[in-house]
């Protein structure tokens, strides 16, 4: 018999996988994460991958330095529920285990006959420049540095990314017909009004490379560094002499990647600096233990006021702080403690406190330069065809959301050039049988990834990744906690008999007894109105939201009247086309 | 019904003398003490002498738990918070129970801290802190002749004492990092090494574990910097870590302990900590401090539980022993004793 399959672009159905599948709701690149797991545990490396692939486009690289907002959202982590999937290195093992090679890319499609110029090679410009290549656009990539990968290359330590992994990242998305040209400088070299005029489009994604400064007494004394600068010079096989006591300013990935970093140079005595506390970290709690782990202490609650030093940088003047309100989501402020001074000996400092965009010049010889604007929504600047887009348009974020924002830009630049949408978001349905998951799956321990030890041998050369990877029993072991969301619980309440021996196995309050649905202007649920007299029972439903898809009512029911639809979010040729 | 209802988590020295505290001062309200400890309040810091047996079990408790029956204070042994709402004033015991509350004082304490480099070694470290951890002490060190001692907070020195009472063979690796609560200096490490080897303990030269291997049953070869010790069992002893990582996404400021002000009030109206976990900036110190030892524990519970009633009692942190380790100030009372 031939499954259904429905293709939605209904509202209803995208709220629903807003809802319901929050770790691909949460991935900025909307990754299909249960089912790249699910192909997983089946032993499908290369599906695993490919589907990986699809969405994110560096799933070897980011299955080690994704800062996993997934995981944050994965419904194993609900307080009652457990511990995340470690949906990341599960990524990372499909990269790992698979057969090397290219990954199948979409298409082939004709030339649409365009030209597009991507300025950076970071993770927003390849992704960009990988989309519009695939689509039938001639592409090139301008790079300023000698090699593609931005921020992947010069600003993430080899210990953390290897770099044989990234070049091959990097060279499935050259191998789409996207020339890459190396060491070309836009706004020094080449004017952007140049590329305009050569191309029917330009994407600035030049990244953020302009290290924030704390403009304190002192900064520029010797031994006071940038953390970006830094960690490029890290990068490149060239670092400063840094001394024993090393302290870094800062809270995000940079001033964690130099501080593991100012070890593997020899520092002794390396402390992490932060004006709030461990709690507001925004790194994975996995690179807070590993750099613990490795020696670096994290002090908490402390401002910088000033460096202090005669020839070179001698201490730090830091205040005590407490944290003031927090507004909305954001981290609130934080306030300094009037007469709690005190101060911190250092050979070295390295202020790891943010990065802005360069600014640029339009035009070779022109004097001014300018930070370049755009719309986040349409990525257009006020310049015809001049479109922006990852870290130079947003400031600095994660390589996921810059991969994200670089699909995003592409598809926008098409439509512009073609006049249409090339591919559309859609939400597409199949009837599927029950999974083997079982109920005794929710309880295997998270496995968490390996690491070299004893932590010494991690410092025997820079380049030492630290985290081995997952080995294939690990992995599949992993993916079995999955609650493979994407899976669709519902029942035929035409058939049901209110048996209620559903309700009765439900390993949580995930199947109700109804009197009123809620539904919200685009008709999804939203809400359920229970009852527990059977007089003002309408319905038994499942609520997806609370579900963890363990199957024991569909195999306790008796008449059968519970079905499993797969439900996933997916990308397909606009004018239902081809699914891409 | 619009009845009060206190509850304290933690049945520690603070979280037992805050909830005694509160029904005195509230004697209407409805009070509740949940311990993750399957038995009454108990002293920790006579735990090394139950080891060595110079006390009897008994000894240990503060009152028999049929007390808080006569003290109208429902008791909940052996459960777990594993979430808290501070905003709708509920949390989750680990067996899915939701319990609301007007009132509540977390109570939590410390647990023993393995300094992130050894966390490789964990599953052969023995700990101190709890009752159930006194009684694996006990099982395992009748069979040991020699322990390595690693760290240096003040329960180490209780614990060698009481293992010397019992005539083992100790080998004692002093660690820079584990002068909890006191802080390092080359004089204290030399006095105390000094101290040690006159009660014929072998104090290690170095500081650095480089590995265990694991030659038997109750025989370990510990490779310490370029010596090699053989010992039946290791202890670490690096000080506590207040226990609160079940509180993260609560929405109370979390640093090493919890943040409170000077009245122990965490932010959030009606919530307060008190104890060893809780985190205080002191006017009078300049700083943030935590404090330790029982008469703290038991001043600062009474604290709480008057503060929660809605008195203004400040938390004490004059005259008292004031030590700072891991950039926090340590209130202590009770190290003295060693």
């Amino acid at each position: 018999m031939t499954k259904q399959v429905v293709y939605s672009s209904s509202p209803e159905d995208f709220y629903y996988m807003d809802v319901n599948v929050p770790c691909q709701a949460a991935c900025p690149a909307a990754t299909n994460i249960p089912a790249y797991i699910r192909a997983l545990f089946e032993g499908r490396y290369d599906g695993s991958y490919s589907i990986n692939h699809m969405a994110n486009l560096l799933p070897g690289v980011l299955g080690r330095i994704c800062s996993r907002p997934c995981e944050d959202k994965c419904r194993h982590g609900e307080p009652e529920l457990g511990r995340p999937v470690n949906i990341c290195h599960i990524k990372r093992a499909a990269a790992d285990l698979r057969r090397k090679g290219p990954p199948p890319e979409p298409g082939p499609f004709a030339s649409l006959g365009k030209k597009v110029a991507v300025v950076g090679a970071g993770p927003a410009g390849l992704a960009a420049a990988h989309d519009l290549a695939t689509l039938g656009v001639s592409v090139t990539l301008y790079e300023a540095f000698e090699k593609g990968g931005g921020m992947l290359r010069y600003g993430i330590p080899e210990f953390r990314l290897p770099r044989e992994v990234l070049e091959e990242e990097i060279d499935y998305i050259t191998a789409t017909g996207a020339a890459l040209k190396t060491g070309v400088r836009v706004g020094i070299d080449v004017a952007i009004e140049d590329l305009l005029k050569e191309h029917d489009a330009v994407l600035l994604a030049a990244g953020c490379y302009r290290s924030l400064r704390l403009d304190l007494p002192g900064e520029d004394l010797p031994g006071v560094h940038p953390g970006l600068e830094f960690m490029m010079q890290v990068c490149v096989g060239k670092p400063p002499r840094i001394g024993n006591k090393v302290l870094v300013i800062g809270a995000g990935f940079t001033a964690f990647d130099c501080a593991r970093s100012a070890l593997r140079l020899g520092a002794e005595d390396v402390t992490i600096c932060l004006r709030r506390t461990e709690e507001d970290l925004v790194v994975t709690k996995d690179e807070v233990i590993e750099t613990k782990t490795e020696g670096v202490k994290i002090a908490s609650l402390m401002l910088s006021r000033r460096i202090l030093g005669k020839e070179r940088v001698e201490g730090v003047e830091f205040v005590r702080t407490r944290p003031g309100e927090k507004r909305g989501k954001g981290k609130g402020e934080v306030i300094a403690i009037g007469g709690s001074d005190f101060v911190l000996p250092a050979d070295c400092v390295i202020v790891a406190t943010g990065q802005r965009p360069e600014p640029l010049r339009l035009a070779v010889g022109d004097k001014k330069e300018e930070v370049l604007k755009a719309d986040p929504d349409s990525f257009s600047s006020t310049m015809k065809g001049l479109y922006v887009a990852g870290d130079y348009l947003s400031g600095p974020s994660t390589v996921i959301q810059a991969v994200g924002m670089g699909r995003r830009a592409a598809e926008r630049i098409i439509r512009d050039l073609i006049g249409k949408p090339f591919r559309e978001k859609t939400v597409r349905m199949e009837e599927t049988e029950i999974t083997d998951r079982n109920r005794a799956w929710d309880y295997v321990p998270r496995q968490e990834i390996p690491t070299v030890q004893p932590v010494q041998d991690r410092f025997r050369t820079p380049g030492t990744e630290v985290e081995t990877g997952l080995s294939p029993e690990q992995a599949q072991e992993e993916s079995k906690r999955c609650y493979l969301c994407y899976l669709h619980y519902e029942i035929d309440i035409k058939r049901c008999i209110y048996c209620r021996y559903c309700i009765d196995v439900a390993p949580r309050d995930c199947i109700k007894l109804v009197k009123e649905v809620k539904t919200n202007e685009a008709g999804a649920i939203t809400g359920f109105t229970e009852t527990t007299h059977w007089a003002e029972v309408n319905a038994i439903m499942i609520d997806n939201s609370r579900c963890i898809r363990c199957g024991e009512c569909m195999r306790v029911c008796p008449v059968n009247c519970i079905s499993v639809t797969r439900v996933e979010l997916t990308e397909r040729m606009a004018q239902g086309g081809d699914h891409v | 019904m619009s009845e009060e209802h206190f509850i304290v988590i933690g049945n520690g020295p603070a979280g037992h003398h805050a909830a005694v505290t509160l029904r005195l001062e509230a004697p209407g309200a409805r009070i509740t003490l949940i311990s993750k400890e399957p038995h009454g309040c108990y002293r920790p810091h006579l735990l090394p002498k139950w080891i060595s047996g110079n006390i009897k079990e008994e000894a240990l408790y503060v009152c028999p738990v049929e007390d808080y029956k006569k003290m109208d204070i429902k008791f909940r042994s052996g459960q777990k918070v594993v979430s808290l709402n501070p905003v709708q004033r509920e949390l989750i015991l680990d067996h899915k129970e939701v319990l609301r509350f007007s009132g509540l004082i977390l109570a939590v304490g410390g647990k023993p801290r393995i300094p992130e480099p050894l966390l490789v070694f964990k599953d052969v470290l023995f700990t101190l802190k709890t009752l159930e951890d006194a009684r694996v002490w006990r099982e395992e060190v009748s069979q040991v002749d020699s322990v390595l001692m690693m760290g240096g907070d003040l329960t180490s020195l209780a614990v060698t004492k009481a293992l010397l009472r019992l005539g083992k063979k100790i080998h004692f690796m002093v660690n820079e990092e584990a002068f909890w609560p006191l802080r390092w200096s080359l004089s204290l490490f030399e006095e105390m090494s000094h101290r040690l080897r006159q009660k014929g303990v072998e104090v290690l030269a170095d500081q650095r574990l480089k590995g265990i291997t694991r030659k038997g049953d109750h025989d370990y070869e510990v490779k310490v910097g370029r010596q090699t010790v053989r010992a039946g069992m290791m202890g670490a002893f690096f000080g506590l870590r207040p226990d609160v990582r079940f509180l993260a996404g609560s929405g109370l400021r979390l640093d090493r302990g919890i943040l409170v002000d000077e009245y122990l009030n965490t932010g959030f109206k009606g919530v307060y900590a008190t104890g060893d976990c809780a985190q205080i900036f002191h006017p009078a110190l300049r700083d943030y401090w935590v404090s330790v030892g029982h008469d703290n524990a038991v001043e600062l519970g009474r604290t709480a539980a008057l503060n929660l009633v809605g008195n203004t009692v400040k938390a004490e942190a004059a005259g008292k022993c004031i030590y700072e380790t891991q950039g926090i100030k340590v209130n202590t009372s009770w190290w003295t004793e060693f």
